[in-house]
């Protein structure tokens, strides 16, 4: 099911100074972390990143996540210390084309002599709040058994 | 004229395989069994074809599956990236079909949507000519990532009616040659001025593929196609900046000296020579020509050698999907048939030539235009089999791949290497 990004969230994939880490896991269900700092909006509300390494891991992992519909995780942390994380499922991978020759030409245009073997799209999912203030709300809220005395302790003691 | 069988043999199903190799990505289960079965447009479908920025089928060294000419979409592309290479098929084989609902392009089968597709992409220089005046999508056609330079030809095995019985390349030379205008012959000065418009799309292209008939004339047999191809690629060549360029050569098997005018004289990078069946007897009964000029023994030589000049990865052979099981004297059982080609492609692939195969489906102007094909189990089980065996021997087969060909369903699962 899609999930569409709030403001809060498009602005931080909006922002170039956001880290963004797009998370997919191996054939052995390894996890793998890069950073992707492509990553954007499309029209339609879906993720999207460019893939410059047609051997990448990456690159694989989301082949394999595409044709086996597993999931992939990007997490944004912002410059203020906002903090997201969204999953979703990789739905395109356009290598050809218009919208593809667009990206090429800009990328190249960015970062020199580089090349592109992907234009990725994910369908996003679900969106969770990661910032620790959000967090530790969610949890004290639903947890409460879960904390430790002292820190309810009276003062005097 | 004669159209294959009116439907597709008993076996699984497209779930029921799925189900049985879950390790088969469906997507690639999906391509083959619409290359197997073939597509149908239907009127809503062509009329999303916008001819502007939609590949229609130009030159072709093959015919349809249909007979006919009319323009229509070059082939498709799934969303993974896929390309599905296919023809328009009479609605009475049984096709998948191509239709547009709710303003999407499906594939469909008895009404229900399976995919979305999109027609492939048609480069700008489709819209233009070479300054002899020849229209260049006459002289390169264009996959989705790349250039065809594939001359309709006379191939010089039918001269003698040894022409492969797979194969339609003569009748359908005779067909374009008539209702198309395409040229006899396409010259370098040609081939070199398409490339050089064609290298001005950016990100459109990633390989050049080279093939035509085979010309048993020259010197030496076949010393006139070498020439040909070598005035090709030196052509193609004058648009670099460095002497090799990603590209492939479809051909003859070439004899040594051959192929070392071919390397050393040309930018090429990858050779390829089909020996169509991995099995003697078969390949002397559905190759004639192939056989007679050169034997399924020194052919195979040939791809050895060609592996030792070109480079391990650099060197592959092509087989026909599923003709070794043609009638009468093709192997009677899939189990059998698949266990002998894929014993054959290990020694192949063993040797560092790899081994690629299309979905074999009966052309209605070759001799095998009344049989059908294979099952899709069998198609799965071929393509899991050889790119097993290309694990096993860590042999790569990047020049013809899932994007810089698209036609072979065992080598897009070199995707996850």
């Amino acid at each position: 099911m899609s999930e569409k990004l709030d403001s809060d969230v498009a602005g931080l994939l909006a922002d170039p100074s956001t880290v963004k880490v797009l998370v997919t896991v191996g054939e052995d269900g390894t996890p793998h972390a890069v950073i992707k700092q492509s990553l954007h909006l499309d029209a339609e509300g879906n993720l999207v990143y460019l893939e410059l390494l047609e051997s990448s891991r990456t690159n694989r992992n989301m082949v394999r996540s595409i044709w086996y519909n597993r999931r992939v995780a990007i997490l944004l942390k912002g410059k203020q210390g906002e903090s997201y994380q969204i999953k979703g499922t990789p739905v395109k991978a356009i290598v050809s084309g218009p919208v593809f020759q667009q990206h090429y030409t800009r990328i190249r245009y960015q970062l020199g002599d580089v090349d592109l073997a992907a234009v990725w799209v994910i369908e996003p999912e679900a969106v969770i709040d990661e910032s620790y203030a959000v967090r530790k709300a969610q949890e004290e809220s639903l947890h409460p058994h879960w904390l430790h005395l002292d820190r309810l302790a009276k003062q005097s003691i | 004229m004669a159209f294959a069988l009116t439907s597709q043999p008993e076996g699984l199903s497209f779930k029921e395989v799925i189900e049985k190799y879950p390790q088969v990505p469906a997507l690639v289960v999906l391509k083959i069994d619409v290359q197997r079965r073939g597509v149908h447009y239907t009127d809503r479908a062509l009329s999303a074809v916008d001819e502007s920025v939609h590949c229609l089928r130009g030159a072709a060294l093959f015919g349809y599956r249909d007979g006919k000419l009319t323009p229509r979409p070059e082939s498709l592309l799934l969303r993974d990236g896929t390309s599905i290479i296919v023809d328009p098929t009479p609605l009475e084989q049984d096709p998948y079909v191509v239709d547009l609902i709710d303003s999407r392009l499906v594939l469909t089968d008895n009404g229900k949507v399976l995919e979305e597709v999109e027609y492939w992409p048609k480069p700008a220089y489709y819209d233009k000519k070479t300054s002899s005046g020849i229209p260049m999508r006459y002289i390169a056609t264009a996959r989705p990532q790349r250039l065809n330079i594939f001359q309709p030809d006379f191939c010089r095995f039918w001269a003698n009616d040894k022409g492969c019985l797979f194969c339609d390349i003569f009748n359908n030379f005779k067909q374009q040659r008539k209702e198309l205008g395409i040229p006899v012959k396409i010259h370098p000065h040609d081939v070199s001025e398409t490339i050089r418009e064609a290298l001005k799309e950016p990100g459109f292209f990633t390989n050049i593929c080279l093939t035509s008939g085979s010309k048993t004339g020259g010197n030496q047999p076949f010393d006139e196609e070498v020439d040909y191809y070598v005035d090709l690629l030196q052509a193609i060549g004058e648009n670099f900046r460095r002497r090799r360029f990603p590209s492939q050569l479809i051909a003859t098997a070439f004899s040594e000296p051959q192929l070392q005018r071919l390397y050393e004289s040309t930018g090429l990078m990858s050779y390829t020579a089909d020996l169509e069946v991995l099995n003697e007897d078969l390949f002397n009964w559905i190759c004639p020509g192939k056989a007679e000029w050169i034997g399924y023994k020194g052919w195979k030589e040939r791809l050895f050698r060609a592996a030792s000049i070109f480079g391990r990865g650099h060197v592959s052979t092509g087989i026909v999907g599923g003709v070794e099981l043609a009638r009468p004297q093709g192997f009677t059982s899939e189990d059998d048939a698949l266990r002998s080609t894929l014993d054959e492609a290990e020694d192949l692939i063993s040797h560092s030539v790899n081994v690629v195969y299309i979905v074999w489906y009966p052309r209605p102007n070759s001799f095998f235009h009344d049989q059908s094909n294979a099952s899709l189990d069998y198609y799965v089980r071929l393509a899991k089999g050889l790119h097993e065996l290309r694990v096993k021997y860590d042999l790569p087969i990047d020049y013809d791949d899932y994007r810089r060909c698209g036609n072979h369903p065992d080598t897009d699962l070199s995707r996850l290497l």
